[in-house]
């Protein structure tokens, strides 16, 4: 899960190796905050795999790439 | 989750944050007792422990070892488990900050300042390489 300068980058980068899934850093910063931002409250309870699903899904992170287990 | 997990969960992201490292299990009470319920809140996910010395590798988002993603946040500096993360320990701690990495292809530094949750380099990419049905197979590789 990294970041980088640009598709160009990403394509040298993979290589061989069949390529995931890239989204634009601000998506990114989007998803983090909605994924971590209740991680040190003290009320935290661990999320349900559908709760993680909707935060994806509300991103717009969907398709098989993006399915949870 | 049983109360008594969720507080030892609770009590390890607090002094996580607070000492500005992962804490032993020592530090936290018994020693024996909290590696049990470290075994049981890494196979919940909650954390996740160096498999050679049971000792705390990830408190997501918080990375325990030196990693290629820093983060200058609340007047320290942290190490995060991924570029996701990097952004996640912004949000955890809910503070503006900065990452420094750079591009695994090419090496070249980068530095990403975020203020009130936009990034000041939308123009860089993230690339997540393992399908999330997969990334708890080896969340290090993930």
């Amino acid at each position: 899960m990294n970041l980088f300068r640009s598709e160009e980058h990403i394509a040298r980068w993979l290589g061989a190796k069949t390529p995931g899934a890239t989204i634009p850093a601000q998506t990114l910063c989007d998803l983090a905050h909605a994924w971590w931002d209740t991680r040190l409250r003290p009320d935290w309870q661990p999320r349900t795999r559908d709760e993680n699903q909707a935060i994806l899904d509300r991103l717009g992170l969907v398709g098989p790439f993006w399915t949870l287990p | 989750m049983d109360a008594s997990l969720l507080e030892l969960r609770n009590r390890t992201y607090a002094a996580f944050v607070g000492l500005g490292r992962a804490p032993s299990a020592g530090e936290l009470g018994d020693e024996d007792a909290v590696r049990g319920g470290w075994r049981q809140l890494h196979e919940a996910h909650a954390l996740v422990l160096n498999p050679a010395t049971d000792e705390i590798r990830m408190a997501n988002p918080f990375s325990a070892v030196p990693t290629a993603y820093r983060v200058q946040a609340d007047r320290r500096w942290w190490y995060a488990n991924c570029a996701w993360d990097a952004c996640g320990i912004l949000a955890a701690l809910a503070v503006d900050g900065r990452i420094e990495s750079s591009c695994p292809d090419c090496g070249e530094p980068y530095t990403v300042e975020v203020r009130e949750r936009v990034v000041d380099r939308p123009e860089l990419l993230f690339h997540c390489l393992v399908p999330a049905a997969h990334w708890w197979d080896d969340i290090v590789f993930t």
